[in-house]
């Protein structure tokens, strides 16, 4: 090896080529004088250079093809674990780990890793970014990239000779052969420049290090908002106004043609049982009470009435009602009224009363039969105290709406008016079971009695198609146990022979 | 006539036995870099400048309306039920679409060994780029809280313990998208590399000079990284040739996989990705041949390379007009009354007039490509091309909103009116392209030198040692 010291260091030596045959020719001369540590400089790619200078294939398929295989793993993985393990999604009953979908993304991820893979594979294999070259030393080497062709020998090369080399060239066609030298210009970045980076960079983490406290410690404000989002609600407060109605109001009235829950008209009477002008003059502190809650509307307040009233109702209380209940139905009590009474009753009081009124429902049975230590057994409604007399329609109306003892309160499942029309229901029940024939009207009582004649006259008969059908019953079987004793004989005296 | 073309610049006959010349007049090595490197190197002309400033305006009144956007929140736009999908995802749709030809002038066109490509494949490499960008835009604010648009990542999340669903085409089209937008960024960068060391030494500035310096990478020219990086070129084009064609089947996908009568058709993905080839060289036509007439690159843009475009584009003009026809045909083959209903609403309900304009614009106006005259003319192309970019705009809105208004409940259909939101996002985000890439042909090379002058060389080598050459 050749070492120059004169005042720099000689890296190698390069000579200039106007046209691309020339410099294949040179290319392949050197080749063949056994120069291995060679390179030609080219403003394009030249095809064949790389066969004229000996220069070996690139592994950088196999890079390629490393990186894309690791994305396609990374990719499938990546799915399997976290929509088919981790975090499981139920769609279309599916199965979680569906390949056919995960498809895409892991097309995507091989094909970005595997550029990855090319791109960055193809900066270190050639040793790029470099910004320091000796090469760059030569002023005339700026047409490199524009429009002339460089051939260069490096020192290194075992052959180095540097007059050898240079005459070499020469005889190759080449112009301007000059040797490369140590660039002497400062490779260090500018101190100005290198502290503008690196406060840049510590600037730059001043966020992420704010957020990453904020994180991990706790603190006695608020949260931070830099999007609102839907926390904080922008509800309006009463008699506030709002421009997303015409009328500004903030506040809606109701929707016409409905009626409030819990909303009244006014007439508690109908809607509590009890006489209120009455109650105010006798208990008016228990008379506020109530319309306070009925007025309110809400379940909570109409609950606290309704307790009220229906503790009144209790089996204790009863001695000392001071209620002054209504004493009658306030509907108009016609046919319609009571049957509307029998269908309400049927569905909502005789699973446990009966449908005759008697406290045998199908619910009192099972708990008979079940012993349930805490069933109170509903009342039968033919018990003397629960006659309009002691127990007047209001008060069977405010049992209805409020409940008594186990028996919980139907005010939230059955209208008013139906209510008390399974009051009217139950009086007539109640008359069904205790009545004279005196208390029918004188027309009817032909029919009556002729309809209780026919009854008669069928129970009658049918008790004598019964007798006659047990005679009947045994003689048939006398008959036949008769025929079969026979048969028996007949068969001894078979066996006998 | 005054638009006639110089003589000697008219390549376009075709000699039997003979490749026609793609770097026309006597054209040198240095020729090429002085034609190229001038562009930045001279101060801006009047044109670009005033370019500019209105591309800018509209840039920027983009960002007000994404501020404005995200302030009040997602009700600004006309998007209303049952029409959720209304312009964001057309123009994205309408944005991917044009990026295509980038890649697939770059990528495809060089793997076929085009070598036509070379001149024009930087310019559409950065549209490709900034098409993208804007494409991203969309989504990216339509998903209502865009300050939360990371949660489509599947990162390790705090605050919600969950993973995204890999079974939905919108997180496929995440990945899609986002992988198109680096491989394209890839390939763009890393084949502006050498052509960047040309700027660094004709550099006189030193600011400069180290500017170029940095963003080259210190390339010198040297055939060991040359063969590298040509192997890395051959290899990232493979890469992205598939690539491309997933990306808008995936976008597709979006909408095939739902069950949205007239979305819900297996012929979307072809349909797609010969949509977005057609208007992406509508796009190239549109961007080039003011460009090549601004920049004076007449000699290696040649009318050759613009004939050949518009050859590209009146055959995907008929592959696509083929398929708006076939879904006529399958939507009355298949005889499902929704399916039916959607495309005859489609053509005569209350968007009639945009579904004649998409095909007036993509299927009558290429037409016109069939003619010389048309495909030799500049202006003429231009204009056609313009026809074309409406038209596929058209397209994505025919099919994302006619299908969306009028779907299976009756009772929800609705008619859909932009506000004035969706017309300044829509034009702005033209003002956004247009400002990346007025940038980019005052900054960046925008022939690629290197690949010119190789085929000038080739050209040269083949003229040298007669026909046939090698």
């Amino acid at each position: 090896m050749t070492e120059q010291t004169k005042d720099k260091k000689v890296h190698g030596v390069v000579a200039e080529y106007t046209d691309v045959d020339s410099l294949m020719a040179a290319c392949r001369r050197i080749r063949d004088a056994g120069y291995k540590r060679t390179d030609a400089f080219t403003p394009f790619p030249v095809h064949g250079i790389d066969d004229a200078l000996g220069i070996k294939p690139t592994v950088l398929p196999w890079i390629a093809l490393g990186a894309g295989a690791t994305g396609t793993m990374i990719a499938l993985a990546m799915q399997i674990w976290m929509n088919g393990i981790d975090y499981q999604y139920i769609i279309s009953g599916k199965p979680f780990i569906s390949l056919p979908a995960f498809i895409p993304v892991a097309f995507e991820l091989t094909i970005l890793l595997a550029s990855f893979g090319t791109f960055f594979g193809m900066w270190a294999l050639n040793g790029l970014p470099r910004f320091s070259n000796p090469i760059f030393t030569n002023p005339r080497f700026d047409r490199a990239t524009d429009d002339t062709f460089f051939l260069y020998i490096d020192a290194k090369d075992p052959q180095f000779d540097q007059a050898g080399v240079e005459r070499l060239l020469g005889d190759a066609g080449g112009e301007q052969i000059t040797a490369v030298v140590d660039d002497d210009t400062p490779t260090k970045i500018p101190r100005f420049l290198l502290t503008a980076i690196v406060s840049v960079i510590a600037l730059s983490m001043i966020p992420a290090l704010i957020v990453a406290k904020m994180r991990v410690t706790t603190s006695d404000k608020p949260r931070f908002h830099i999007f609102m989002d839907m926390d904080l609600s922008p509800a309006k407060d009463a008699q506030q106004t709002s421009t997303l109605f015409a009328d500004l109001r903030a506040m809606r009235p109701d929707v016409p043609g409905t009626v409030a829950r819990g909303a009244f008209d006014g007439n508690l009477d109908y809607l509590t049982g009890i006489d209120m002008e009455e109650l105010s003059m006798t208990d008016a502190p228990r008379a506020q009470r109530l319309v306070a809650a009925y007025a309110q509307g809400d379940d909570a307040s109409a609950q606290a009435g309704g307790d009220d009233a229906s503790a009144d109702s209790g089996d204790a209380a009863a001695q000392t009602d001071k209620t002054p209940w209504l004493k009658s139905n306030p509907l108009d009590v016609d046919m319609d009224v009571v049957q509307r009474g029998q269908t309400q009753f049927g569905i909502y009081c005789a699973t446990c009363h009966g449908l005759d009124g008697r406290g045998n429902g199908l619910v009192n049975q099972r708990a008979q039969r079940i012993l349930a230590t805490a069933w109170v057994p509903p009342s039968n409604m033919h018990d003397p105290t629960l006659y309009q007399d002691q127990y007047p329609d209001g008060k069977l109306f405010s049992t209805i709406t409020n409940g008594v003892r186990k028996m919980a309160g139907y005010a939230s499942q059955i209208e008013p008016e139906d209510r008390w029309a399974i009051v009217a229901y139950v009086r007539a029940l109640q008359k069904s079971q205790n009545a004279s024939l005196d208390e029918v009207p004188a027309a009817d009582r032909g029919t009556i009695e002729k309809e209780v004649a026919d009854v008669k006259q069928q129970l009658k008969e049918a008790a004598e198609a019964e007798r006659q059908r047990q005679e009947e019953a045994a003689a048939k079987a006398a008959a036949e146990e008769a025929e079969q004793a026979t048969e028996e004989a007949d068969a001894d005296s078979a066996d006998d022979q | 006539m005054a638009l006639a073309v110089p003589t000697g610049l008219d390549n376009t006959k075709e000699r039997p036995g003979e490749r026609a010349p793609l770097v026309l007049g006597d054209t040198t090595y240095h020729d090429i870099t002085e034609m190229v490197s001038s562009i930045a190197e001279k101060p801006p002309g009047r044109a670009w400048v005033l370019g500019f400033i209105v591309a800018f305006a509209l840039l920027n009144m983009l960002g007000l309306c994404i501020l404005y956007l995200i302030y009040t929140g997602v009700g600004v736009w006309g998007n209303r039920a049952p029409i959720f999908w209304g312009w964001p995802i057309v123009n994205f749709v309408f944005w991917v679409g044009i990026g295509h030809a980038g890649t697939l002038i770059s990528a495809i066109l060089y793997l076929f060994r085009q070598e036509w490509r070379t001149s024009i494949n930087r310019a559409a490499e950065a549209m490709t780029i900034f098409a993208v960008v804007c494409a991203g835009t969309f989504p990216g604010i339509h998903v209502g809280r865009a300050w939360l648009a990371y949660w489509l990542a599947p990162y390790p999340s705090l605050n919600l313990w969950m993973w995204p669903q890999f079974r939905s085409p919108l997180l496929w089209d995440v990945f899609a998208v986002s992988t198109y937008a680096t491989v394209s960024l890839l390939f763009w960068y890393m084949g502006m590399v050498p052509d960047l060391a040309t700027f660094r030494d004709r550099s006189k500035n030193k600011w400069r000079r180290m500017a170029y310096g940095i963003l080259c990478l210190g390339w010198s020219g040297s055939s060991r990284h040359w063969m590298r990086y040509e192997k890395a070129y051959a290899l990232l084009a493979a890469f992205a040739a598939p690539l491309v064609l997933s990306v808008h089947t995936i976008v597709s996908f979006d909408f095939a996989v739902s069950q949205v009568p007239g979305w819900h058709t297996t012929i979307f993905p072809p349909y797609f990705v010969a949509g977005a080839i057609f208007s992406g060289f509508a796009m190239v036509i549109t961007l080039m041949v003011p460009a090549r007439k601004i920049f004076s690159l007449e000699k290696i843009i040649t009318l050759r390379h613009l004939d050949n475009m518009t050859r590209i584009i009146l055959a995907t003009g008929m592959i696509v007009g083929l398929a708006y026809g076939t879904e006529f045909f399958i939507a009355w083959y298949g005889q499902v009354p929704e399916e039916k209903f959607a495309f005859i609403n489609r053509a005569f309900g209350p968007y009639a007039w945009a579904y004649w304009t998409m095909i007036t614009c993509n299927v009558i106006s290429p037409n016109l490509f069939w003619f010389k005259k048309v495909r030799t003319t500049p202006w003429m192309m231009w204009v056609v091309s313009i026809f074309v970019n409406i038209g596929m705009w058209f397209e994505r809105f025919v099919i994302t909103v006619t299908s969306l208004s009028r779907d299976y409940l009756p009772s929800a259909w609705a008619y859909f009116e932009p506000t004035w939101v969706d017309w300044a996002m829509l034009v702005g985000s033209f003002g956004l392209f247009f400002t990346l890439f007025l940038l980019f042909c005052k900054f960046m090379p925008v022939v690629n030198m290197a690949e010119t002058k190789a085929t000038l060389a080739h050209e040269l080598h083949l003229s040298h040692s007669g026909h046939g050459g090698h």
